[in-house]
Order: structure tokens, then sequence, then C-alpha cells
């Protein structure tokens, strides 16, 4: 229980002292009791015999000086300034606070996560309706260099990869390059000495033959992008939505996609393909260096004809389905990769997440999920491997009419782990503004001996709905549950991006 | 009273502010003034000015334009946003050189940074106390999460913007499918789908634009409740309002099978509630 007992200590601000004692024994009950512990309790006895764990955090986004909102603030990302991790960037399906035709805004934190605030910085007016961002070196930058790609939706859906130096100024994101005809833009970003190497994953339907997956690659700090399609094989006439890259420290890329082969509006007949490039994605024809053994073409079909299921309209509670999909590779040793996503899974499941591992560089996957990381009705899934090796499993369950947020560690391929629940919330509660409700995607990375991510919840202020402790920003009354707009006006619940930081497991 | 208005336009210069006499031949232009910049403003505060160079929060960066100030009384805000009397506002201000700490004035900001406090940027500000304690008013988009009115200043944008301008009553609501491409290439599969519907709007009136032919358009919306989507209006069939029309340039096809004008309302405050008619003729009337 040291997990559980360190993070109690952490109250939000809101949070009153007298009810720090009353609510222990309800905080203790909800973690032992919580349906997602059951699986996991012998790890929390383990650990209680171990030294004390570092701190926990999770972080409500929203400041307090937008304390007034309810917005359904889904789908969030993160960004962290490598050279010095204090600087955070995150992001959200969060409106301009004051003007419809303002820029879309993001969460810019200077403290390491411990507050956050809120910057109207993005090319975007009011609103996003898809955005993630990277950011690759400091030493010229030390609040940048901030690289995005957003999708503005006013009338028609364009893309736009945007760079700022300072996220904290105030000035609008130069945008770099722009075009229309896309789909959910996936950044990553690796520093060099010569300038950052941006790539920028797009289901890009101007490409010819239905071959949509593509990786935008600027290798100049986005003065110029080049789009490389990576798909190779015949399609349904397109690819599905996602489109993942990830790159390690000696400049190995790799990216991660739905092939679809057949799709019949509920369901997309697919591959789960992974090609890979060994010099940064620089040289003429890049992403080949993967060929699958039984048809010779580039990209390793990790899987085959999988059935995906796609809705747009609420299908795992009020959440839609269709498009989960993480690639994450050792950042010291290129050779580890590990891949998940969510397909129709086993009878009687909705929406079932795997995740595969190779660790030769992509070449051969294991045959099976690896050990425990057959999740069922859940969504969301993001990766990322430690410097140590460690590697992270973010997802979001739906279990007895909760949204549950795992963060599972594993050193061994998830033969062992440790898993702590971030957030268990009613799944009922809010109702829907948009979808999606939660997100399309969450994220995860790892600096130092941290793993930080972002997922999004249901802001309800109660302690039962946060195992491992909780900070609000914004007004809260954690003793009534109840939040208000900071002069004591109610405000309804809505949906919450939060941030957390969980210690690497040694 | 002093009035400084510093605009953007570089008809006064970056240094040149407007001051005017309190006199009593200067009092409608003053008026005007006030009145445009609470029209443009987002957040309106009246206050006392408590630091010079200064941020009241770590998360805005310091300058010689910025300054802390007290707020005695606010008269305008976005419900989303936490400000009340005795709050430090982070103000970054055109002209410093107009202010000393004590200087009280009456500012019209638009939003900046939102972090543990607020920080705003100016538009113009009015020196001296506020006159008499004004009522909050709303203003921005976000009023717990529903689309909230819309803005003078915004609607005027989205007017301007339009095409036409009508007064109307949807008679049918259908499903539009997008003709198949010449070309043969399947249509796209995203989450961002629109699922296109048509709208048949008899029009009653038109407020802006020319007349129109037969007095009935095809207006396309989505109904599709994606995030793209989520501030166009969705139409109903009896729905009487006022409507910002454009000519259809997102569908891909721009007119109906006998080749009339398609057109299409997307914006958030496109399509507004008949018992906004007297504001948006006002408004046209006075651009």
């Amino acid at each position: 229980m040291k997990a559980c007992a360190s993070s109690w200590l952490r109250f939000p601000a809101f949070a009153l002292p007298a009810a720090r004692f009353a609510l222990l024994t309800t905080l203790l009950s909800a973690v032992l009791l919580a349906p997602p512990f059951k699986t996991t309790a012998r790890f929390f006895l383990t650990r209680a015999q171990a030294p004390p764990t570092p701190a926990i955090k999770v972080v409500n986004l929203i400041p307090a000086s937008l304390s007034g909102e309810s917005n359904q603030d889904s789908e969030p990302f993160l960004a962290i300034q490598s050279e010095n991790p204090q600087v955070m960037v995150a992001s959200a399906f969060t409106p301009n606070p004051f003007s419809m035709t303002g820029n879309a805004p993001v969460y810019v934190s200077q403290d390491g996560g411990k507050s956050w605030a809120l910057n109207a910085i993005t090319p975007v007016q009011h609103m996003t309706c898809d955005i993630t961002h990277a950011m690759a070196t400091g030493e010229n930058h030390p609040r940048g260099d901030l690289h995005a790609g957003t999708l503005a939706c006013a009338s028609g859906i364009t893309l736009d990869e945007s760079e700022s130096n300072d996220v904290a100024l105030g000035a609008t994101m130069n945008v770099q390059s722009t075009r229309g005809n896309v789909d959910q833009p996936f950044v990553r970003a690796l520093g060099v000495s010569s300038g950052d190497r941006i790539y920028v994953g797009v289901n890009d339907f101007n490409q010819a033959n239905g071959h949509t997956a593509t990786i935008d690659v600027s290798v100049n700090g986005g003065a110029t992008y080049r789009s490389i399609p990576i798909e190779m094989r015949n399609t349904a006439g397109q690819d599905g939505p996602s489109v993942r890259p990830a790159v390690a420290n000696d400049g190995t890329v790799y990216a991660a996609f739905f092939g679809w082969r057949k799709f019949n509006g509920k369901t997309a007949t697919s591959d789960v393909v992974v090609v890979r490039d060994d010099a940064a994605a620089t040289g003429a024809n890049p992403f080949r260096a993967l060929k699958d053994p039984t048809d010779k073409l580039p990209g390793l079909l990790v899987v085959k004809k999988v059935a995906i299921p796609w809705s747009n309209a609420p299908a795992l509670g009020q959440e839609r389905i269709g498009s989960t999909l993480s690639i994450a590779v050792d950042p010291n040793h290129s050779g580890t990769v590990y891949v998940g996503w969510a397909d129709k899974g086993s009878k009687g499941d909705i929406y079932t997440l795997h995740v595969r591992r190779s660790t030769d560089r992509g070449v051969t996957w294991s045959k099976t999920d690896l050990p425990h990381t057959t999740i069922h009705n859940a969504t969301n899934v993001a990766l990322a491997v430690a410097n140590n090796g460690a590697v992270g499993f973010l997802y979001q369950q739906l279990s007895r009419g909760r949204w549950v947020t795992h963060l599972v560690q594993s050193h061994d391929g998830f033969m062992t782990s440790q898993d702590f629940v971030l957030a268990t919330v009613p799944a009922d509660q809010p109702v829907g503004q948009f979808l999606p409700y939660l997100g399309d995607y969450d994220y995860l990375l790892s600096v130092g001996n941290e793993f930080r991510g972002v997922f999004c919840a249901n802001n309800a202020p109660d302690f039962a709905n946060f195992p491992q402790g909780v900070t609000y920003q914004r007004a809260a009354d954690f003793s009534a549950k109840t939040l208000n707009d900071g002069a004591g006006i109610a405000v309804p619940i809505s949906i919450d991006p939060f941030y957390f930081s969980v210690p690497v497991i040694p | 009273m002093k009035i400084s208005t510093v605009f953007s336009s570089s008809l006064l210069g970056a240094s040149l502010s407007l001051a005017l006499c309190a006199c009593a031949n200067a009092a409608p232009q003053a008026t005007n003034n006030s009145a445009a910049l609470m029209s443009q403003s987002s957040i309106v505060f009246s206050g006392t000015v408590s630091q010079l160079a200064a941020t009241s929060f770590a998360d805005v960066p310091k300058s010689t334009q910025t300054i802390v100030v007290r707020v005695d009384s606010i008269v305008k805000k976005p419900a989303a946003v936490s400000l009340k009397k005795g709050d430090s506002v982070t103000v970054e201000v055109k002209d410093a050189l107009g202010f000393q700490e004590g200087t009280q004035a009456t500012f019209y900001t638009d939003g900046w940074i939102f972090g543990s406090g607020v920080a705003v940027k100016e538009l113009g500000h009015v020196l001296g106390p506020a006159a008499e304690s004004a009522p909050v008013t709303g203003a921005g988009p976000n009023t717990h999460g529903a689309q909230g009115k819309i803005s003078d200043q915004e609607l005027r944008d989205r007017m301007n913007k339009s095409d036409f301008v009508v007064v109307g009553r949807v008679t049918d609501v259908r499903k539009w499918n997008a003709p198949k491409a010449k070309s043969g290439a399947p249509s796209r599969v995203t989450e961002h789908d629109p699922d296109w519907q048509e709208a048949v709007v008899e029009v009653q009136s038109v407020l802006k634009g020319g007349k129109v032919k037969g007095n009935k358009v095809i207006v396309r919306f989505p109904s599709r409740n994606d995030v793209a989507w989520v501030n166009s209006p969705k139409f109903t069939k009896n729905q009487r309002g006022i409507f910002c029309l454009n000519r259809d340039q997102t569908t891909g096809s721009p007119t109906t099978g006998q080749g009339a004008n398609v057109y299409t309302c997307l914006g958030h405050g496109d399509a507004l509630p008949i018992s906004e008619e007297a504001r948006v003729r006002a408004l046209l009337t006075n651009p």
C-alpha cells in the first residue's frame, strides 16, 4: 500500500485539511475494492515491502482562472521539452475561452506539471478538431521548440504544421506547411545538431491509389516537408485514420498504421502494419527497411486481416471506436519496439486491446499478445519506453459503468507488471457534448525516471475517483464533490484533461 | 475624465495615444469610442494600477508593457472566466507611460493567458474611477458548455462574410449523399465525416444579399456530432430563424441537380432564433 499512502499526502488546493482524515477510509476502500485492482492487488502487496515510492502526480489541467468552464475538453496530448522537462505543452479540444474567432489554446506548464496556464497560440480559430505536438530540442529555445500538427474544421478540414520558439509568449505559432484533405496528424520529433527532425503521421487522401497512410517528414525544423506514402498494398480505398510514428535516439524511425483491406461501413478488415527507416527518413526511399516475408513488400504485417469495428456514434459507453493504435521504441535500443491496437476481439467484447513486441527491429513479433495485455472493452492505448527499458502501457477501460484509466509498467514484456489506476469515474456522466467523448487518443511519454502522460475524464472532485490522489487548479469543493466558478456559483461537471507523472519502475 | 484609446491602426502611431479632455463637445466621441471598445472587448473591468512592469502570476512574461491592476468592478467577462473584485489582473498595455501606481481606469481588453490568474491585452482604456457599478454581462462563447450568445462584434463579422442573411423557415430536412467522383475514387471515411443533410429554407425576407430565386434555398449542414462540426447549426423542420448563408464551397458539389446554387450555414451564430431579428437588423444598419 505504499503507493497509496504516499499519494495520500497530495491534496488539491481547494481541499479542506479536515476532510483528509475522513476521506482516508473512503480512498483506501476504493483502491482495494475497485474491480481493476483485483488483478493487481498482489503487486501492491509486494510493493508494500519496497522502499518508499516517489510521488505520483495527477493534476487537473483547467486553470483556476477558468473555473467557470464546463466544456468537453477531450482528446488530450502532451509534449515535453527534453532539454528542460519543467516545460511542457498539453492540448485538448479546449475552445478559446473568450472569443469564437481567437486562436485555439494549449496548456503550458513551466514547473514540471504542478501548474498549467492556457495560452491561445495555435494557428487555428477557436478550437482545433485534431492537435498533436512535440518538442525536439531546447538549446536555443528554452520554452520551445514546439512543433504542432493541427486540423482546422471551420469549413472543410485543413492541416497546419506549425512551430513556436517560445510557448509562453502568447505569439501565434508560425505555420510552415498547410494543405487540405488529410486526417489525424500525429507529430513526433527528434532534435539533432543540424535542426529538428519532424515526423507527422497523417491519413492523406491526396495520395494515389488509396495508399493514404503517410508520414510528412521534415529534416530542417519544419522549413520544408516531404510527404511519404508508407502503404504499399491494395487498400479498401484508404487506410485507417491512425498513422503513428516513433523515433529512437539513433535515428531509427518506425511507423504503424492500419492497412484497411476491406471496409463495409461498420467493420474494417485491417492489417496492422509497421514500417521502419534506419536513417531518420533522410534517404531517397524511406520506410522500406522492413519487408513482410509473405509478399516481400515494405511494411511488416504484425497481424493480418483483423476485424476492427468502426462507429462514428457512441459504441463503447459514450465513446466512438475505430482506430486506436500506438507504437513505441526503446529510445536507447532501437531494436526493441512495441505496438498496441484494438480490434473486435473475442465474442462479447466491443473493443479489445492488444500489445505485441519485437526485439529484432520489427522483423519478427510476438505471435500472441504479451501477457496480461489483452484488455477487454478498452481504448486509447498509448505506449512509451523509458530510458531503462521499462515499457509503459496507458489505456482506458469501460468497466462496470466506469471509465478506468490504467498505467501499467513492465520490465519483462508484462510477465510481471505494476498497474496503477489513475482514475475511475462514472461513464454515464457527464452527457457527451460531441464525439470523441474522451478522445480518439490519449498520450504517454517518458522523461528521466518518469512516465508522464495525459488522459481525459469526468472532472467531479471526488477523491474516490482518483486512487493515486489528484490536484485541482480550478475551484472545487472535495467535501461537497462540486465545482464552482471561483466566486461560489456552481459549475456542472464536464470532461477535463488530466496530467500525470508516475515514477518509472527501477 | 480622460480617455486614452489606442487602436492598432498605424494612423495613430505606436506611441501616440488619443487623449480627449472631458469637455462637453468631446463627450459624444468618448461615448462612441467606449461603445465601440465595449463591443470589441471580451473582458472589461475597472481597476486601480498596483504595479508597473510587473505581472500578477508567474506564467505571464513580464515586460515594460505589463502592469498589475487590482479589480474594482467587473463590467463584462465570459462566464468561464473566474474574475472578481479584489483580484489582480495582468494587463499588457499599449502605452505604459500612461499609467502610474494608483491610476484608476476602466480597461477594455481581450483575453491573453489564463493560469492561476488572468492576463489580458488592452484594446483601450478610460481613465478615472468607475462611474458606477455596472452589472456583469456575458461575453465569449463558453457558458457552461453550451453555445453562448454570439457577441455583436462576432455576429457583425459573420454577417460581413456571408453572401446572404435571410429570415426564413425550414420546410424540409433530408439526407444528402455527395455524388460519386468521376474518377471513381471511393468516398473518404474519417471520424470527421459530416454526414451532410439538406434543409429547404423558405425565405421570408432578405436582410443582406440579392433577391432569392423562387424564394427557396437549399442549405447543406453537417448532422454529425463530431468535434469538427459541433459549432455548426443543425436544422429541424419548421425551424424559423435568421440564417447567414454562404455559397457552398465545402461539400464539393455547389449546385443541385437542377443547377441551382446551394448554400452552407456552418459557423457558430450562422443560425439565430427569430427573436434576434431586431439585433441583426440593427447591426446591419449600423455596421
